[in-house]
C-alpha cells in the first residue's frame, strides 16, 4: 500500500511537469493555431540560465525567477522575430520551423554549457514525510503544488483580468480583435512569453531530478504532446488532468505490469490515446469542432 | 497541390525549357549521366549518392501523406526502420531476395494501414501527435523484441555484392540498384499524384467538407495515402539495408523522424523534385556540419533549417521561382518601361502570393 501511494504521488509530480509543458503548448496553440515543438527546448534553456546564475552565486530562488523573466522575453522575441513570418502561411512549415528552433536551442545549450550532465540544486529538501505510515518525498509534493499554483495564477490572469480578456479575444478571432483596436501582435508576443515562462517553471522543477542536459525535456515533450491530445487541444484543465493521469498510469504500469516494465512505459500514454480517440476523437475534455463551409 | 512537378521549368522566364524537344533531350542527358556517373565517381561519392537516393525515397513517401494529402506524419522513419528490419531478418535467414523485398514493402504497408485506420479518424494536428508514437514506442519495442531485431546491438548484413562477371564494384552495383528501384518508385508516385488519386488527395488537403460533398471520402483517401506512404517507407528501408548494411533501434529514433519531416519541408512540400532535394539535405547537411565542427552539429543544423525556411518558405524547390520574381521586381524598379504587371504587388507578403501561385498551378 505504501509503495502504491508513493508511486501515485511521484506520478502526480512527473505528471505536473508534463502538464506544465502541455499547458504551454495549449497556450501557444490557442493563440496561433500551431504546435510549438521547441517548448521543451526553451524550458531547458531557461533551466541552464538559472543554473548558470547559481554558479555565479545568485541564490537559487532569484536565479529561477530571473530565468522565468528571461523565458518570457525569449518567448516574445521568438514570436515577433521568427514565428510571425510563418503564422499565416502553411502550418506544416510553421511546425517545422519550431522543430528547427528546437534543434537550434539544443545546439546552443550544448555549445555554451557542453553536453555533460550538470547538477541542478533542488528547490526542495530531499527528505520524505511520513503520513499514515506512508513515506512521500517532499520534492514530489512541492513540485505538484508549485505547478498547481502556477496554473491557478494563469487561470486568474485569463479569466479575471483585462489582459486575459484581450488574450482570449485574440485567440478566438484575431481579425475581429484587431478591428476592435487590440494590439494583436503585442498580445501574441505576451501569449508566447507566458507559455515560455510556464515552461521555465517546469524546467527548474524537473532539472534536479533528471540532471541538466540539452535533451533533458525531449521525452517530457512527447508526454506533454500525449497529454495535449488526450485532454483535447481546447481544454487547459483537461490537458492538465490528462497529464496527471498519464504520469500516474505510466508509473503504475511500469511497476505492476511485467511486460511493460521501465523501458516500454513510454507506450502507456499512447495505448491510452489510441483507446480514447477511437471512442472520443475530440479528446477526453475537448469540444467537438464544427467546421462551417 | 501538385507544385513543381516539372523541374524548374515552371517559371515563365525560361519558357524555352517547356518545349517538348528540349525536355526530352534534357531527360535523355540526365539518364546517360546517371548510367555513366557511377563508373567514374569515387567509392565515397557513390555511397553518398546511394544514401541520398535512400532518403529521397523516404522523403517521397512522407510527401505522399504530408505534402499531397496534408496529414502531418511524424512517424515515417518507423516504416523505414520496419522495412530495414524485415530485410535484415529475411537476408539473415537466407530468404529469396525478391521475396524479402516484397515482404519489406508489404509488412510496413499493412502496419501503416492498421495505424491509419485508427489515426485517420482524427483531424488536423492530432494525427501528427498520434504518429509521434511510432518512433517513440518503436525504439524500445525493437530493443525488447531482440529475437527478431538483435536488440540494442542491431543487425548487420550485406547482401548486395555485385554479381560476378559484371565487372562492377559493390558500391557501383548498390548505386545502380538504388537508382533503378528509386527511379521506379519516383515514376509510379509521380503518376499517382498527377492522376485521379492525386486530385482526390489535393481536395482532401484543401477542404475535407468539399471533398465529401464531391463524393470523395476524406477518411478513405487519408488511409490510402498513409498506407502508400508506409509502403514507400518500407521500400526505402530495404534500400537502407542494401546501402548502409546495418540497422539498430536508433535507426527509427524520434530525432531522425523529425529530421525527415524537416528534410521534406526544406526540399519542398508536395513536390517530386522537392523529395530529391530533401534527400540531399538529409544526407549532406549533417556531413557538412560534422566537417565544420562536430560539437556544433545541432546548432548549425537548426540554424540552416531556419535560414532556409526564412528565405524560402516554400522549400528549396521554390528557389527558381523566387529568383525570377526577384529579377522581375528589380527590372521593374529600374525602368518605367517595365509593364505594370503583377510582380509589383508581390512585394507585400511572400508567403501569401506563393500560395496563390501554387494553387493556380495545381489546378491548371
Amino acid at each position: 500500500m505504501g509503495k502504491f501511494v508513493q508511486l501515485v504521488v511521484d506520478g502526480l509530480s512527473t505528471g505536473s511537469i508534463y502538464g506544465a509543458i502541455a499547458l504551454a503548448i495549449v497556450l501557444v496553440n490557442q493563440a496561433t493555431g500551431l504546435i510549438n515543438f521547441a517548448q521543451g527546448g526553451m524550458a531547458v534553456l531557461a533551466a541552464y540560465v538559472a543554473w548558470w546564475l547559481t554558479t555565479h552565486s545568485v541564490p537559487l530562488i532569484f536565479a529561477i525567477l530571473l530565468s522565468i523573466l528571461f523565458s518570457f522575453v525569449l518567448g516574445a522575441v521568438v514570436e515577433r522575430w521568427l514565428m510571425r513570418r510563418f503564422e499565416r502561411g502553411d502550418p506544416d512549415t510553421a511546425v517545422v520551423v519550431t522543430i528547427g528552433l528546437l534543434t537550434l536551442i539544443t545546439g546552443i545549450c550544448g555549445w555554451l554549457f557542453t553536453y555533460n550532465n550538470q547538477q541542478f540544486p533542488s528547490l526542495f529538501p530531499l527528505g520524505t514525510v511520513s503520513f499514515l505510515g506512508v513515506h512521500i518525498s517532499i520534492r514530489s509534493i512541492g513540485t505538484t503544488l508549485v505547478i498547481v499554483v502556477a496554473m491557478v495564477l494563469l487561470q486568474v490572469l485569463f479569466v479575471g483580468t483585462k489582459l486575459g480578456l484581450a488574450l482570449r479575444a485574440v485567440a478566438i478571432n484575431p481579425q475581429s480583435a484587431a478591428f476592435s483596436g487590440l494590439p494583436v501582435g503585442r498580445l501574441l508576443m505576451v501569449g508566447w512569453g507566458l507559455a515560455a515562462a510556464l515552461g521555465a517553471v517546469a524546467g527548474a522543477l524537473v532539472a534536479p531530478q533528471l540532471t541538466l542536459t540539452p535533451g533533458m525535456l525531449d521525452t517530457a515533450l512527447v508526454y506533454a504532446l500525449a497529454a495535449v491530445i488526450l485532454g483535447g487541444l481546447t481544454s487547459p484543465i483537461g490537458v492538465v488532468v490528462a497529464a496527471w493521469i498519464i504520469g500516474v498510469l505510466e508509473n503504475l504500469a511500469a511497476v505492476y505490469i511485467d511486460f511493460i516494465g521501465f523501458d516500454l512505459k513510454v507506450a502507456v500514454p499512447f495505448i491510452l490515446i489510441f483507446v480514447v480517440l477511437i471512442v472520443r476523437p475530440q479528446g477526453l475534455f475537448g469540444r467537438k469542432t464544427v467546421v462551417r463551409v | 497541390m501538385a507544385r513543381g512537378t516539372a523541374p524548374a521549368s515552371s517559371s515563365t522566364a525560361s519558357s524555352w525549357m517547356q518545349r517538348p524537344s528540349v525536355r526530352w533531350t534534357a531527360l535523355l542527358l540526365l539518364l546517360v549521366v546517371l548510367v555513366l556517373a557511377p563508373l567514374q565517381l569515387s567509392e565515397f561519392t557513390n555511397q553518398t549518392l546511394a544514401r541520398i537516393g535512400v532518403f529521397a525515397v523516404a522523403v517521397l513517401g512522407l510527401n505522399v501523406v504530408m505534402g499531397y494529402t496534408g496529414q502531418v506524419s511524424l512517424g515515417q522513419i518507423f516504416f523505414l526502420g520496419l522495412g530495414a528490419y524485415v530485410t535484415a531478418y529475411g537476408v539473415t535467414n537466407g530468404w529469396n531476395v525478391v521475396l524479402t523485398f516484397a515482404l519489406a514493402c508489404l509488412i510496413p504497408a499493412v502496419a501503416g494501414l492498421l495505424v491509419a485506420l485508427a489515426a485517420a479518424r482524427l483531424g488536423g494536428l492530432a494525427i501528427a501527435m498520434v504518429t509521434v508514437a511510432l518512433p517513440i514506442v518503436g525504439v524500445p519495442l525493437a530493443k525488447r523484441l531482440s529475437d527478431f531485431t538483435g536488440g540494442s546491438e542491431g543487425m548487420s548484413t550485406s547482401f548486395a555484392t555485385s554479381p560476378p562477371g559484371s565487372g562492377l564494384f559493390d558500391d557501383q552495383f548498390q548505386l545502380y540498384v538504388v537508382l533503378v528501384i528509386g527511379g521506379i518508385v519516383f515514376l509510379l508516385t509521380r503518376s499517382l499524384v498527377r492522376g485521379k488519386y492525386g486530385r482526390a488527395f489535393a481536395i482532401v488537403k484543401g477542404n475535407e467538407a468539399v471533398a465529401s460533398s464531391m463524393g470523395i471520402s476524406p477518411y478513405r483517401y487519408k488511409v490510402l495515402a498513409f498506407t502508400i506512404a508506409s509502403l514507400i517507407g518500407g521500400v526505402s528501408g530495404f534500400l537502407y539495408m542494401l546501402v548502409i548494411q546495418y540497422t539498430s533501434p536508433e535507426t527509427m529514433s524520434f530525432g531522425h523522424s523529425i529530421n525527415l519531416v524537416a528534410a521534406m519541408v526544406i526540399g519542398g512540400s508536395a513536390s517530386i523534385v522537392g523529395s530529391i532535394l530533401g534527400g540531399l539535405y538529409y544526407v549532406l547537411v549533417p556531413q557538412l556540419t560534422n566537417a565544420v565542427d562536430p560539437s556544433l552539429t545541432a546548432l548549425l543544423q537548426g540554424a540552416i533549417l531556419l535560414v532556409v525556411l526564412f528565405l524560402l518558405p516554400g522549400g528549396l524547390v521554390s528557389l527558381p521561382r523566387a529568383l525570377t520574381r526577384g529579377r522581375r521586381r528589380s527590372s521593374a524598379a529600374r525602368g518605367p518601361a517595365a509593364p505594370p504587371t503583377i510582380p509589383s504587388s508581390t512585394t507585400g507578403s511572400g508567403t501569401a502570393t506563393e500560395e496563390k501561385e501554387t494553387e493556380r498551378q495545381g489546378h491548371a
